[in-house]
């Protein structure tokens, strides 16, 4: 009280006013940011921005879209590349393989390449990559990915040769390999590492968690330099943000992007490696019953939902994987939309006792492809139509996972899942081991005899490896039903014409900032 | 008066108590991290070991007391996505929100002084419709929509404004505009209402009589009478700016306190968020005790009333 009367107003109002001052000069003076956005323009710079921070930069998480985005033949390299266009394996930091035994394949290493730290790269090197990715203690997400956490045994021949050993004959080995990523023998083999070291075109400059992540040019690449000395990678969780920041010139490139997201011209879509669809959890009444799981496979508008939903960008789906992959049944044609013969099948299964009225849970991811809540929607509309009684829930990353990934949510009851599956690895062994085998990672149901016919195809190679793939893939709504495919997506890219980039179906996994140059126009 | 700051302090200390209690059993109802920081393959024995390495598989009453004793000695945890210290990281972070929060503050309040003060001055007028427009669009307009419409005008349209992100002054732009929207439109309806009650009360008739100009009616009797209801409501605007940066943040990109609660959340980051929970929490206690003495300052009947 004392203190307020000693104080006149005009006093307390300059004292208030030059605190303010004060305060905006240091606030106007001081950054958030450790950098400005004119040092990041430079020509030789390249500006991404991604809908999410990577969560690691570990190599063996890198089948992580968000981590394989930036480290995947960037950072890091495998000894053997797969083309994302022609599929075709192709030498890496391995010059040559084969198989000397049914369960045993040799790779030569090339000679003359050196890690980021300027350590030599040998096959000692090689078979410590391959090791780590299996050590079990450091749980790599590649691991049981790829691998499915098979016992493999790892040699080192001579400088140049690594042998690897299988507990039976893999005929895609090479094809797996292309996923490990090559770590110097120096990399903690009991740790994750935050900031890897790599034999590729670039290395980690700064990782600034939260804010962004930079890269810069190997000066020990072995390969000819890329054209961008540096890359900086941001992120903003809204489309229409990373679009906008294209167009605004603050970032030369922006991925994952929905049709409605604004890039306009700068806009690219591509076929990526996605595909929808719907898993039916067939272990629980009424999806139990094959005529119900039919009758909610024959209620989904494809074309519509392709059409008025995804602007186009997408084809209606016949099963889970997509073109270019080993096994693609190009002979399956999409279920077709009729309501009157779903409903049908409805009828004559509620007259044999199926509790069609029970409910439903229709379990979605926010933000997992662009308009999925309609897309979601649409399809509640068509199943009540039929009369079905089904309850939408719309979940994050993390709670859907529960209901993706083994172990499942005990006593769930009947879900029908919203899934988008990825088959980076071009075969679908990889497709099948996760989403069709009786108790793959990601699957609910499915039958003895099923199962057996999966192992068989996947047991071959070449043609008869495609044929049986193939007739796997077609058998499943006949002999399954497990899954009620919606459409193969695509992607839009937002690229500035500055840069010259391709995006091809591995983009959304691998972006290889090499394959990026200038423009021709900016050269000129 | 220190009697008067003791009394909000012990019970402002309640909530704070309660929101501790309350961010620890919810971050935990986000679900298990295991399944996010272990491959969908790892066994059942990688998840017991991640679990046992953080904690995770002892009782929920266990965790909690952990929890606290760690909080007495300063030790808020490790992040299990960076490995870093908690408390680090929402330290880092909270300036960036501070700064956002300040600044939006300053200017709600200089511009709702002045529109305020000119609406009620002139009822009618072009500034108390413009009042009347900014405290609907601050009741109607979502944040999101606000930024979003934002960025594509003055972003992509105009060209005049960056994105997002935080380099350079004109990044500061779009989310302070953002964020002022809801406290310039209440601020200025409380300015207004107030200053019009001010400027009928009869000691500014007293002050016209002896020959006090308008702006010496308005700065000198009026404001200062309207002021204590308007730094009542600033106050809260300001809890409400630090606690509820988050959709700013989140879609400009802006490294602060809510961007990072929303990351921990995502990630199931337990350490991180209730380390960022904490410090805002802490904040926001401090800010009302600030508060509280500004209102015991200006009207000595608050101060009275509460050490009766």
């Amino acid at each position: 009280m004392q203190i307020a009367s000693l104080r006149s107003p005009r006093r307390r109002l300059s004292g208030a006013l030059a605190v303010s001052a004060a305060a905006m000069l240091a606030v106007s003076g001081c950054s958030v940011a450790n950098t400005t956005q004119g040092e990041s323009a430079s020509p030789d710079t390249l500006r991404i921005v991604l809908p999410q921070e990577p969560p690691t930069l570990e190599p063996c998480d890198a089948s992580l879209t968000a981590t394989g985005v930036v480290v995947r033949s960037n950072i890091t390299e495998p000894l053997i590349e797969r083309d994302p266009n022609s599929g075709d394996l192709q030498p890496k930091l391995a010059s040559s393989w084969k198989q000397v035994e049914p369960n045993v394949w040799r790779f030569t290493t090339v000679s003359g390449v050196k890690f980021s730290n300027g350590a030599t790269f040998d096959a000692e090197d090689a078979a410590f990559s391959i090791k780590r990715t299996f050590n079990g203690a450091i749980g790599c997400d590649v691991n049981g990915y790829v691998f499915d956490d098979s016992k493999t045994d790892v040699n080192v021949v001579d400088p140049n040769t690594v042998e690897v050993r299988t507990e039976k004959p893999d005929p895609i080995l090479p094809l797996r390999l292309s996923f490990i990523e090559m770590v110097p023998r120096t990399t903690d083999a009991d740790a994750k590492v935050r900031e890897p070291i790599g034999t590729g075109p670039y290395m980690v400059d700064f990782w600034d968690s939260g804010q962004r992540i930079a890269l810069k040019a190997n000066p020990n690449y072995h390969g000819a330099a890329p054209q961008y000395s540096r890359a900086i990678y941001q992120w903003r969780a809204e489309g229409s943000v990373r679009a906008a920041m294209v167009t605004n010139d603050e970032a030369d490139l922006a991925t994952s992007l929905g049709p409605e997201d604004g890039a306009g011209d700068l806009g690219t879509a591509y076929v990526n490696n996605e595909t929808t669809a719907l898993r039916m959890q067939a272990t629980d009444a009424p999806l139990d019953d094959i005529r119900v799981r039919e009758a909610i496979d024959y209620s989904i508008n494809r074309d519509g939902v392709v059409k008025a939903l995804f602007q186009g960008l997408g084809k209606p789906a016949a099963e889970l994987v997509g073109k270019g992959i080993v096994g693609y049944n190009d002979q399956l044609t999409p279920t077709p939309y009729d309501l009157g013969h779903a409903k049908k099948l409805i009828d004559e299964a509620r007259a044999d006792g199926v509790p069609v009225d029970r409910t439903i849970r229709l379990i979605g991811r926010t933000g997992q492809f662009p308009k999925i809540n309609e897309t979601i929607e649409a399809i509640q509309f068509s199943l009540s139509k039929i009369g079905l009684n089904v309850k939408i829930e719309m979940m994050d990353t993390s709670g859907q996972m529960q209901y993706q990934t083994r172990p499942f949510v005990p006593g769930s009851g009947p879900v029908l899942l919203m899934i988008m599956h990825g088959n980076q690895a071009g075969d679908t062994q990889f497709t099948l081991d996760q989403y069709m085998l009786s108790d793959g990672y990601q699957s609910t149901y499915g039958t003895a005899a099923y199962d057996k016919e999966i192992v068989a195809a996947e047991a071959l190679t070449g043609e008869a490896r495609q044929d049986a793939l193939a007739k796997v893939l077609a058998d499943e709504p006949t002999k399954i039903r497990q899954y009620a495919y919606i459409a193969h997506m695509e992607a839009v890219l937002a690229k500035s014409n500055k840069v010259d980039y391709q995006p091809n179906s591995a983009t959304g996994d691998e972006m290889r900032l090499a394959e990026m140059t200038h423009a021709t126009s900016q050269n000129d | 008066m220190f009697t008067f700051l003791r009394r909000r302090m012990y019970t402002s200390l309640i909530p704070l108590i309660i929101v501790l209690f309350g961010v620890f059993f919810m971050a935990r109802l986000t679900g298990d991290p295991t399944n996010l920081y272990l491959p969908v393959s790892a066994t059942p024995d990688q998840r017991a070991e991640f679990a046992a390495a953080h904690g995770l598989d002892k009782p929920i009453w266990q965790q909690m007391f952990d929890y606290f004793s760690g909080v007495i000695h300063l030790d808020f945890g490790e992040s299990l996505k960076t490995g870093q210290e908690a408390a680090g990281m929402a330290l880092k972070a909270f300036p960036a929100t501070l700064q956002l929060a300040f600044v939006t503050l300053l200017l709600s309040i200089i511009g709702s002084v002045i529109i305020g003060c000119w609406a009620a001055y002139r009822p009618n007028s072009l500034a108390d419709r413009f009042s009347s427009l900014l405290s609907m669009t601050a009741a109607s307009v979502p944040d999101f929509w606000f930024a979003i419409t934002g960025i594509w005008v003055f972003a992509v349209v105009l060209g005049w404004l960056p994105t997002s992100g935080t380099g350079g002054v004109l990044a500061w732009v779009l989310p302070i505009a953002t964020l002022m929207i809801r406290p310039l439109g209440v601020l200025t309806q409380v300015v207004r209402g107030a200053m019009v009650s001010a400027l009928s009360a009869p000691y500014v008739k007293v002050a016209r009589s002896k020959g006090a100009g308008d702006l010496r009616v308005v700065s000198h009797h009026a404001l200062r009478n309207a002021a204590a209801p308007a730094l009542t409501v600033a106050g809260d605007l300001a809890v409400g700016l630090i606690n509820g940066a988050v959709v700013v943040e989140a879609i400009f990109g802006w490294p602060g306190i809510g961007k990072l609660m929303i990351d921990s959340i995502l990630q199931r980051d337990f350490a991180v968020l209730q380390a960022a929970v904490l410090l805002t929490a802490v904040s926001i206690f401090i800010l009302n005790i600030v508060i509280d003495a500004g209102l015991a300052l200006l009207d000595p009947r608050v101060r009275d009333k509460a050490t009766v």
